[in-house]
């Protein structure tokens, strides 16, 4: 090959002796390929080179190349010098380069002369051509191509048609459950979240679901395109082309029951059935956002037992509470309990567990208290809503996560109550006692005063209860009035009751506090309405001109009460003849009593009202 | 809303601190107060190192129970600023400029009573393991100007305290009529800090206010 | 009752994990839109701050004479809020694990403390001894994901010292800073952060910046 590329016209360039036939016409004649020049087998050559090799490579190979461009001569040399401080490769590199930079100036100097040297274009050796490996090729190439264009137009097709039949692709589809849910890809699977850590919950179980395709939905849409028709569009329709993957503890339905049941009552065992539950049983044909929205109540329903029974460890209250499985039982009062269970029926495991019986058993005794239920999940999502809504920090560099009246507390030096108060959160559990208990008060109450209003005909006992109450107070108002007289004389009583305390508030501005034991409400009344005989009797004796001797609200003689004071009133009529004495006592009732003129000894009447 | 001083009890003849500790507390518990719990009073002092030319400042660091998110620095210029308790790492992170007095940290530590609307706290004062003094503080509740309620706390004090209450702190009656601050009751605690420092419990018992 | 109450106390010490990047101003509203989406309580407008802060430094002197490194403070006052209390605030350097040398860590790490002080606290930086260095106003949006802040702030130049309402922009730029304090050894949320900053690109670069390659410029 050295032989070859030497310029030496020694070399035989003819030691081929015939030139390679390129082609014989039909005549015969060949048809030589023309030998190539001088010239242009060193351009070839020259081709060949490979310029950018380093030089490190070999002496020899740098020696042809310099010959080869007669130039450069001396680069090679610096290459075997001892490597003697860092820099030396980076010197000696940098030194090549300058080197070649030279170098090829020159070439191109000299290039440009066209004295001593030319530039010519290269001929390319034309690429050996294999026709038959070529079709080949080829055809595999538009084969390929042809089918991915197929596939593709056959997806469009697929597309297109479930798009104009009833029921919607599975993209579509995806659509929605994106507009409702928190969806993101995770590799090739497409999953969801169901938990409310965005809304501010703290929950650890997780809620991951995931979206898949209905395979079977697209073997019936391939049916249905086949065949279309009334029957197989209804079918399609009823159908989703996606469906949820949710995870086994979230599947099936769950609630919390709230009760509240008196001690006495005995708990009967008795079977129950499982109470139908609003998940349809054949779960593959739930549509999916009804499916979700079961799952995600059932995540929700279970962060809220966890926080209840959480909070009823935790709590020290004077009864402690009890935490058995799934039931929190809470002392509201004494022989009155609050029971608050979670119930959870899963679609696959249908046996029934003992303690979900006891739970329905329990359930069905007392009535499952909806509107404590709506207050639970109300209270969880105030606790949800109250962990984000923290405000922002200013000036904006301070600490994130703290409320205002935090940061004010160093800086102001709030005592340590003011501080006690900022964390005096009350816990769920707590709040949810309260309103049970204020629940039982109201009912107490409420069973009270209708006893009475029935009891006492005299006077007549109206309430009017508040139409604005919260879940701990309620308020109500009393009048008592005596029938025909209601504009003379009228008495009036307000009634707030809160969680353990009723109060009762006089027209006089004058407060009972009482328990929560529904007969000490029983005897205020009583007392009242003893009072409220007496002034409506002075309020009468001036309408009808009888002219009051002597009133005594307080009592002391005559026999003593069983509760309370009786009250009297002593008048005189208008002419003097008669003088009335009247006696009311909250249990002994009104008493008359009548005189005659002093000196017409006339016998002592006494009548006997009863109320 | 409070109003509060602070003055120091003499020790009596011939009892240490200890005894004069419990007669104060026999009186107290007399009088029907019932005890709330224990108190603490503490002072760190910080130091100035800003070179032969700078004049040495001091920083006292002061901490009250009453007050648990908060520490107060007092500068000796009598400004007191008020901040989170984290100002205590802050002032770690100044070493080099300002360094942590070593046994310098004197307290008043004690038993806290309430009696109605008045609170009373006797402390016994100690640098380390030394005692120097007992500090009683009153406080009155319900009334933040000293000038519309001294008179009353007065009244209240020398039934334990003795005659020897007849003027307020210095402090409060400079500004009697104006509102009584969380301030003003570090200040006081650090006016006698301050004084006790400098006297040995064994000395003659100073009466300060 | 001192159990009850730790809870209300600050939690100690805490270290600042926190990314750095800019936009033009032109750009401002696109991220503004982008992170309204991305952080918690959307339904609200986001919180505008606009707030003044100043540098202040010491320089103590030790045994001998010998010159002490400088310590810098910052104060800083809401001027929107005039109620909230004074900042007062101790940033150490960035940590060397934090900044570029430490590929592995996914943000900046600083020792940070945070003090709230009353109204007074100048006079009181002024009378331990401390000078001011440098003072700015920054007006922007804050947006806060988890226990993650992300401000959007432009920094305004003081014209008069002590003046805040003459001021100059510094540049047409905004600063984006996304910061979490916690406390010390929870390097797990600087990944969290990384996956964050992630979903601001291309609009912003929120990156790990050597402040001390920038001072040696």
């Amino acid at each position: 090959m050295n032989a070859k590329m030497a310029t030496s016209v020694d070399v035989s360039l003819e030691a081929l002796a015939e030139n390679q036939i390129q082609e014989i016409s039909l005549d015969g004649h060949e048809i030589y390929v023309q030998p190539i020049s001088m010239s242009e087998s060193l351009t070839k050559l020259a081709q060949r080179i490979d310029f950018t090799k380093m030089e490190e490579e070999g002496k020899e190979l740098k020696s042809v190349a310099a010959n080869e461009t007669e130039e450069g001569d001396d680069e090679a040399k610096s290459a075997f010098k001892q490597e003697t401080w860092p820099w030396d490769s980076v010197h000696t590199k940098l030194r090549h380069s300058l080197t070649e930079a030279s170098v090829l100036l020159d070439v191109l100097n000299i290039a440009k002369e066209k004295r001593y040297m030319l530039l010519d274009p290269i001929q390319q050796e034309p690429p050996e051509s294999r026709m038959f490996t070529q079709v080949l090729g080829k055809k595999k190439a538009l084969n390929n191509a042809a089918q991915i264009l197929q596939h593709g137009s056959e997806r469009l097709r697929k597309s297109d048609n479930l798009y104009h039949s009833s029921a919607p692709a599975f993209q579509m589809e995806l659509l929605n459950v994106r507009r409702n849910w928190r969806l993101k890809k995770v590799a090739n699977s497409i999953l969801g979240d169901l938990s409310y850590k965005s809304a501010g919950s703290r929950f650890r179980q997780n809620g991951t679901f995931e979206v898949l395709e209905n395979k079977e939905m697209e073997e019936g849409a391939g049916g249905h395109d086949t065949t279309p028709g009334s029957a197989g569009q209804q079918h399609a329709g009823r159908r989703s082309s996606l469906h949820v993957a949710i995870p086994s503890h979230l599947q099936g339905a769950s609630y919390i029951y709230v009760s509240i049941q008196k001690d006495t009552d005995s708990l009967a065992s008795a079977n129950l059935t499982i109470p139908s539950h609003p998940t349809d049983p054949l779960a593959g044909e739930t549509h999916w956002q009804k499916k979700l929205e079961a799952a995600q109540n059932v995540l929700f329903c279970k962060e809220l037992f966890s926080q209840l029974a959480r909070e009823a460890v935790q709590l020290k209250p004077p009864i402690p509470h009890m935490v058995i499985g799934n039931q929190i039982t809470a002392t509201l009062f004494p022989g009155i309990q609050l029971f608050i269970g979670l119930c959870h029926s899963n679609d696959q495991d249908r046996s029934t567990e003992p303690q979900q019986q006891q739970q329905q058993q329990q359930r069905q005794k007392s009535e499952h208290n909806h509107i404590l239920e709506h207050s639970l999940h109300q209270l969880l999502r105030e606790m949800h809503t109250a962990n984000i809504s923290l405000p922002m920090p200013h000036p904006s560099t301070a600490m994130l996560g703290a409320s205002k009246r935090r940061r004010l507390a160093g800086p102001h030096a709030f005592s340590r109550a003011s501080l006690l108060q900022l964390i005096e959160g009350k816990s769920l559990l707590e709040q949810i006692i309260e309103q049970a208990q204020h629940t039982v008060l109201r009912i107490r109450s409420t069973n009270v005063l209708d006893s009475i209003a029935m009891q006492c005909r005299d006077p007549q006992i109206v309430i009017h209860w508040n139409a604005l109450s919260d879940a701990t107070h309620a308020a109500m108002k009393l009048n008592i009035t005596s029938q025909g007289y209601e504009t003379i004389c009228r008495t009036s009583l307000a009634i707030h009751i809160h969680t353990t305390s009723v109060r009762v508030i006089y027209r006089d501005g004058r407060i009972v506090k009482l328990s929560h034991e529904p007969h000490e409400l029983t005897n205020v009344l009583l007392g009242v309405v003893s009072v409220h005989n007496i002034s409506a009797l002075q309020s009468l004796s001036k309408l009808m001109s009888w002219q009051i001797l002597s009133t005594c609200m307080n009592l002391g003689v005559g026999e003593v009460e069983a509760l309370g004071n009786a009250s009297a009133v002593v008048m005189a009529s208008p002419s003097g003849e008669r003088v009335l004495a009247i006696k009311s006592g909250p249990i002994s009732g009104v008493r008359v009593y009548v005189q005659g003129l002093p000196g017409n000894t006339s016998s002592d009447a006494s009548t006997l009202e009863t109320r | 809303m409070h109003n509060l001083s602070v003055y120091q009890w003499p020790l009596p003849e011939g009892k240490n601190g200890q005894q004069a500790v419990e007669i104060l507390q026999k009186r107290v518990e007399q009088l029907g107060a019932t005890k709330t719990g224990t108190f603490c009073v503490d002072c760190e002092t910080y130091q100035s190192s800003l070179g032969p030319n700078a004049p040495t400042k001091n920083v006292f660091l002061v901490h009250n129970t009453e007050h648990p998110a908060t520490t107060f620095a007092v500068l000796e210029s009598g400004l007191v600023l008020v901040a989170d308790s984290l100002l205590d790492i802050f002032m770690l992170k100044l070493n080099g400029a300002y360094n942590l007095k070593k046994n310098a940290n004197i307290e008043s530590k004690g038993q806290r009573y309430e009696q109605m609307d008045f609170v009373i706290k006797i402390g016994s004062v100690s640098i380390g393991p030394s005692f120097k003094g007992i500090l009683v503080e009153v406080e009155y509740q319900p009334c933040d100007i000293p000038a519309s309620c001294f008179d009353l706390m007065r009244e209240f004090m020398q039934g334990f305290i003795g005659p020897s209450v007849q003027l307020p702190p210095q402090l409060v009656a400079a500004k009697i009529a104006e509102p009584y601050t969380p301030k003003d009751t570090v200040q006081q605690y650090l006016d006698h800090f301050n004084s006790l420092r400098r006297t040995t419990a064994a000395g003659p018992p100073t009466r300060m206010q | 009752m001192a159990e009850s109450l730790s809870s209300v106390l600050p939690i100690l010490p805490a270290k600042e994990y926190y990314l750095q990047g800019s936009i033009h101003d032109a750009a401002k509203d696109i991220l503004l839109h982008r992170l309204r989406g991305l952080c918690d309580c959307t339904e609200s407008e986001p919180e505008s701050f606009h707030d003044h802060e100043m540098v202040y430094v010491i320089r103590g002197v030790g045994i001998g004479g010998v010159q002490q490194m400088p310590i810098t403070v910052r104060a800083s006052q809401s001027l929107e809020h005039p109620e909230e209390p004074w900042h007062l605030r101790y940033v150490g350097n960035p940590e060397a694990s934090g900044t570029g040398v430490d590929r592995s860590k996914s943000a900046m790490v600083r020792t940070c403390i945070d003090v709230g002080t009353s109204d007074d606290l100048i006079i009181f930086l002024q009378e331990l001894g401390f000078r001011l260095d440098f003072e700015y106003v920054t007006k922007g949006y804050m947006f806060r994901k988890g226990r993650m802040k992300v401000t959007v702030s432009k920094v305004f130049r003081v014209v008069q010292p002590g003046k805040t309402d003459s001021i100059e922009p510094m540049s047409l730029s905004c600063l984006v800073e996304l910061s979490l304090t916690a406390p010390a050894g929870q390097d797990a949320v600087a990944d969290d952060m990384k996956t964050f900053a992630e979903q601001l690109k291309p609009l912003v670069q929120l990156e790990k910046i050597d402040t001390r390659r920038l001072q040696s410029i």
